[in-house]
């Protein structure tokens, strides 16, 4: 083992030409992922959300001979690999369900070493939005990894060692832990717990990246006292039952040393209130600072500024989908947001709103949301049924990244047409351990007034919506996409294809069937020289589970315990 | 605001109720908030007012379902959704028990610890007495 380490660092060094890449992953080498495009050293690619590989070795006129380099098969895939690979210095790691955690050689997929997190396992099943793990964050010698079981683990990066773990959350009293992936701002992990459903209150922590020490804690349901302290806009004291986690990892602004995050719906998640909200229902008021875009300051935790996208979320759209493409246009600093609602917010550096546009066409939860992000014509339903409430509870968006291009200047994006019926019930509030879920309605997914229900992926101007090209697809495609300095946009289906388009044009070039459905990361990266594409398989996520019953086809047959991740190459 | 005395004070205010439903159950079940006096373990466990007015409230399979079962299993458990459809099961009673208290590996998570006996067997009881939705 130690000859395969020693061997490979050797020859990622010799084929990259330069020692100082077997340096540690920092913040400064973060803040510069742009001048490594062999590396993927972040969750979203680099701080700014783009999702984009420089690599252009594999590119628009030679991808009709990509084919599969290797794959590894990843042991206990309950819910498929839902995680996002990071590649560094020519090794591949990987997280996968019940926080397990591979190092592959990035050239041949040879084991390196293999993590298993001791977990309070009776939790674990006792757990709804659980056992898949999200992705990981790479600095100082550590690879760091949230866990169901509410702890942020490091591990060495070499020897696959457990160096430190600390409890951040106490899930056996709050059932929510950690499923995604943490954040490494200067010397500081980030990260934020499940939420929205649960009767915690969404904490996002900041810890020590080298000692493990919790640093600061901010609430996102209610804020924290002297910080942003926002109970008065939860009536009745409601605000103590929660919701509003971070978790999805947001990116960092390091000219204003700000951290952008975004957080999940209020519980519960719908409310009797109806559109006497502000005094009356489960949560009256406006809910700081669930369903909003936060901004921290990554030393202190101290809150500089947010917006609330949905005041009083009564539908269960998240901001918490954690992707912010920071773009520059015109000597403009944008900062680009799409949330479950099915709208993308455009903001100033500062959070304040630029513009509103929509990705999808079926949406009735509001009738419109103004470019100034006032929303217009509210859908506030009280208790009993209502038919038809667009975008269905699983989003208009997803939590799937889309990817933006500074080559073409576009973001490609999935957006889901989708439509929910649902019965609203007065609820007692849950605040108790292991009160598991917190929903207030009962519901069922049905198709859009417009058709079927679908999915697409469009090219659009990120900061004003307009649509260049679209592509159609009969169920939502549920995992992220990669586009690539060789012109390519890579598109992993839910039905098991992996598809590569011409990214100007939106042509299809290239199709390969992985055999079952991707519902995790894709990314590109160098290793020995050469360039490599790894994408995430595996079935069973929360919005992938009701494709059975509803879409039927091949999802009735599709396993939901089985994750690999499949590594391809040119010849 | 009300902390843990208001809900003690109001358990024993509404004695009779409480009495009643303490002996239709035989632990405490946490998914009645604020009806039992042994769960909240510290002054942050206080409940919000409302749940301190609804804390006499008996167990009620039908908010459950809106609460926490509906996710996978729709319209009550009437349609299949993530879950399968419960409404004429053909698992035993006994079965359903069973799989409300152990679950599944990545398909249900187990209630074991947050609803006592009697609170399974009156969801398996909610389960039988389905009906399609308008069917009385």
């Amino acid at each position: 083992m130690k000859f395969r380490l020693s061997a490979m660092a050797v020859a990622a060094i010799l084929a990259a030409g330069c020692g100082s890449l077997a340096a540690d992953v920092t913040s400064d080498r973060l803040l510069k992922a742009d001048s490594e495009p062999g590396n993927w050293m972040t969750y979203h690619g680099n701080y700014q959300s783009w999702h984009y590989s420089g690599l252009s070795e594999i590119n628009a006129g030679n991808v009709k001979g990509l084919r599969e380099a290797w794959s590894h098969v990843a042991s206990r895939s309950v819910r498929g690999l839902q995680s996002y690979p990071l590649a560094v210095d020519g090794v591949l790691y990987y997280s996968g369900s019940y926080n397990q955690v591979w190092a592959l050689d990035g050239a041949t997929g040879e084991v390196l070493w293999q993590y298993k997190q001791k977990l309070n396992e009776d939790l674990v099943a006792k757990q709804t939005h659980s056992p898949y793990n999200r992705g990981i964050a790479i600095g100082y010698g550590n690879i760091y990894m949230g866990t169901l079981d509410g702890k942020l683990a490091a591990i060495d990066m070499k020897t696959g060692k457990l160096v430190w773990e600390t409890k951040l959350v106490n899930s056996e009293k709050l059932t929510v832990g950690f499923t995604g992936a943490p954040l490494l701002v200067k010397d500081k992990v980030i990260i934020g717990a499940q939420g929205g459903e649960w009767p915690d209150r969404g904490p996002i922590f900041g810890v020590d990246a080298k000692t493990g020490k919790q640093l600061w804690r901010f609430y996102t349901a209610g804020g924290e006292e002297n910080n942003g302290d926002a109970r008065n806009t939860w009536l009745n004291n409601s605000w103590r039952t929660g919701g509003g986690g971070g978790w999805m990892p947001g990116g960092y602004d390091a000219e204003t040393n700000t951290v952008w995050w975004g957080t999940a719906n209020p519980a519960p998640l719908y409310d009797w209130s109806g559109p006497d909200y502000k005094t009356k229902g489960a949560r009256p008021g406006d809910n700081l600072y669930t369903t909003s875009v936060i901004l921290l300051d990554p030393d202190s935790g101290k809150l500089k500024g947010y917006h609330q996208e949905l005041p009083h979320d009564a539908w269960d759209f998240d901001s918490a989908t954690g992707e912010f493409v920071m773009i520059e246009r015109d000597g403009k600093k944008y900062t680009v947001h799409p949330s479950k609602s099915g709208f993308v917010w455009v903001y100033d550096r500062n959070a304040k709103v630029q513009n509103v546009w929509r990705l999808i066409k079926n949406i009735n939860f509001v009738q419109d949301i103004k470019p100034d992000g006032t929303l217009v014509g509210r859908r506030d339903m009280t208790e009993g049924k209502h038919k038809s409430l667009c975008p269905f509870i699983a989003g208009g968006m997803s939590w799937n990244m889309g990817s933006y291009n500074p080559k073409t200047g576009m973001l490609y994006k999935v957006g889901n047409e989708w439509c929910m019926d649902l019965e609203i019930k007065k609820t007692t509030p849950i605040l108790e351990p292991m009160a598991q879920l917190n929903i207030g309605a009962d519901f069922n997914i049905i198709n859009p007034p417009d058709g079927k229900a679908r999915g697409h992926v469009s090219a659009r101007d990120p900061i004003t919506g307009a649509m260049k090209w679209e592509i159609q697809f009969p169920e939502p495609p549920l995992a992220s996409l990669l586009s690539t300095g060789g012109n390519l946009l890579f598109v992993p289906d839910a039905r098991g294809w992996l598809r590569a388009y011409d990214a100007t044009s939106g042509s299809e070039l290239w199709n390969h069937n992985n055999g079952q459905g991707h519902n995790g990361g894709i990314i590109s990266y160098q290793a020995k020289g050469k360039q490599y594409v790894a994408v995430m398989t595996g079935w069973g996520g929360l919005a992938g589970d009701d494709y059975a019953e509803f879409f039927k086809g091949t999802f009735a047959q599709m396993p939901k315990d089985s994750g690999i991740i499949k590594v391809f190459a040119l010849p | 605001m009300a902390n843990l005395a208001n809900v003690l004070a109001l358990v024993a205010a509404l004695g009779g109720a409480i009495a009643a439903h303490a002996q239709a159950t035989n632990k405490p079940g946490p998914m009645q908030s604020g009806a039992h006096a042994s769960a909240p373990q510290a002054p942050s466990a206080a409940v919000p007012d409302a749940a301190a007015a609804s804390a006499a409230g008996a167990f009620d399979p039908r908010q459950l379902f809106a609460n926490v079962c509906g996710w996978c299993h729709s319209s009550g458990g009437r349609e299949a959704g993530k879950g399968p459809k419960l409404m004429g099961t053909t698992l035993t009673d006994g079965e359903l028990a069973y799989r409300i208290k152990t679950g599944k590996t990545g398909q249900m998570p187990a209630f074991g610890s947050a609803l006592n006996d009697q609170q399974i067997a009156a969801v398996v009881t909610y389960i039988r007495n389905l009906k399609p939705e308008g069917a009385q």
